[in-house]
């Protein structure tokens, strides 16, 4: 699972959701990919999830990219407690993804099987989400 | 590359409000500048544009066609799009001259069938050079036509038009072709997946 291996501030702000991505927004890696349509944290073990949905449905032949990184913390009281007594603990780690950006890239041989790979992989995700290609950033 | 004449139109009014209503107008916010020269705030017809780049790639050299000071040759630096509905919200222009040596992306193509039994992995798919502004080429082509499993091809083996140079590393892998994996070998991959589930903490400091 994808978490930072250290980091300066146990407890963060949580991280703004407003506007569009101001980069990574085009296929640059491989030759398929998954953008984000709406705004979502997307947690370490989201992004373990449609990982391994990838891995699975290509077996071998193909490579996968992995765009984003779970740098972010976010805190939780415990169940039936008062409010006050200071932040919560850390309970999970996401990537702040707006609309726009590019979470997964892959190159595979077979685009069926590839267009396939990822749609399972967006199952998984907690946001909109739609396929894109290299040639697809055209205009 | 062909040259491709365009009508340009300069602005005189700047700021998001600005270029928004030159968008509106089914224009492109450009900017041209280069060679030590003042920048010139321009609007591009955006159809045309989208046109010229779609259909010669974004290394298309373009006279661009002013109204009362005669034309001036560009290249495209960069095309600004919207992140999701994929326009081009803005452009910037590169002043070249005729006989200019200019450094450019060109894409990477690969033609021919490879052997049964191989797998090829593109690795670069453009490559920098340095080239005469007028003579960029649209695309360089490798092929792996019959080529044999464990071959790689690195940039300096790539075969590039007359008068162009290498700017990207010689040594960079472009495409590896390797043997594809037998049925045994997929079946005892499939395992591979759940292995790391170690769930450290990130520790201060």
């Amino acid at each position: 699972m994808l978490i930072p291996r250290r980091v300066k501030h146990r407890k963060q702000h949580h991280p703004g959701r407003s506007g569009a991505a101001k980069g990574g927004t085009r296929v640059t890696f491989g030759e398929f990919g998954i953008q984000a349509l709406e705004p979502a944290y997307v947690t370490n073990r989201q992004i373990e999830s449609a990982r391994i949905a990838i891995n699975r449905h290509i077996r071998r032949g193909g490579k996968v990219w992995i765009n984003i990184f779970p740098d972010r913390p976010l805190t939780k009281k415990p169940a039936e407690t008062r409010m006050g007594s200071g932040k919560g603990s850390p309970e999970w780690w996401v990537a702040n993804v707006k609309p726009g950006r590019v979470l997964f890239e892959m190159s595979f041989p077979n685009e069926t099987v590839a267009r396939e790979a990822l749609r399972r992989a967006i199952h998984k995700l907690p946001m909109k989400c739609r396929i894109v290609t290299r040639e697809g950033g055209e205009f | 590359m062909s040259e491709v004449r365009l009508a340009a139109e300069p602005r005189t009014e700047f700021g998001k409000g600005a270029a928004r209503r030159t968008r509106r107008a089914g224009k492109i916010p450009a900017v041209l500048y280069g060679h030590g020269s003042d920048p010139k705030h321009l609007a591009l017809p955006a159809l045309e544009f989208a046109r010229v780049v779609r259909e010669h790639g974004q290394n298309a050299v373009l006279t661009l066609d002013f109204d009362s000071s005669g034309t001036e040759l560009a290249l495209t630096k960069t095309v600004t799009t919207h992140p999701i509905k994929n326009y081009i919200e803005h452009v910037d222009l590169l002043l070249v001259k005729r006989g200019e040596k200019v450094t450019v992306e060109v894409p990477v193509v690969l033609t021919g069938e490879s052997d049964s039994g191989t797998l090829v992995t593109q690795d670069l798919s453009t490559l920098l050079i340095e080239v005469e502004a007028l003579h960029i080429p649209e695309q360089v082509e490798v092929s792996v036509e019959g080529v044999e499993a464990g071959t790689q091809v690195l940039a300096g083996a790539v075969t590039l038009p007359a008068g162009a140079t290498l700017v990207t590393d010689a040594e960079a892998l472009v495409v590896a072709i390797n043997a594809a994996p037998t049925a045994a070998q997929l079946e005892g991959d499939s395992s591979d997946e759940q292995a790391d589930a170690g769930d450290t903490e990130a520790s201060e400091g």
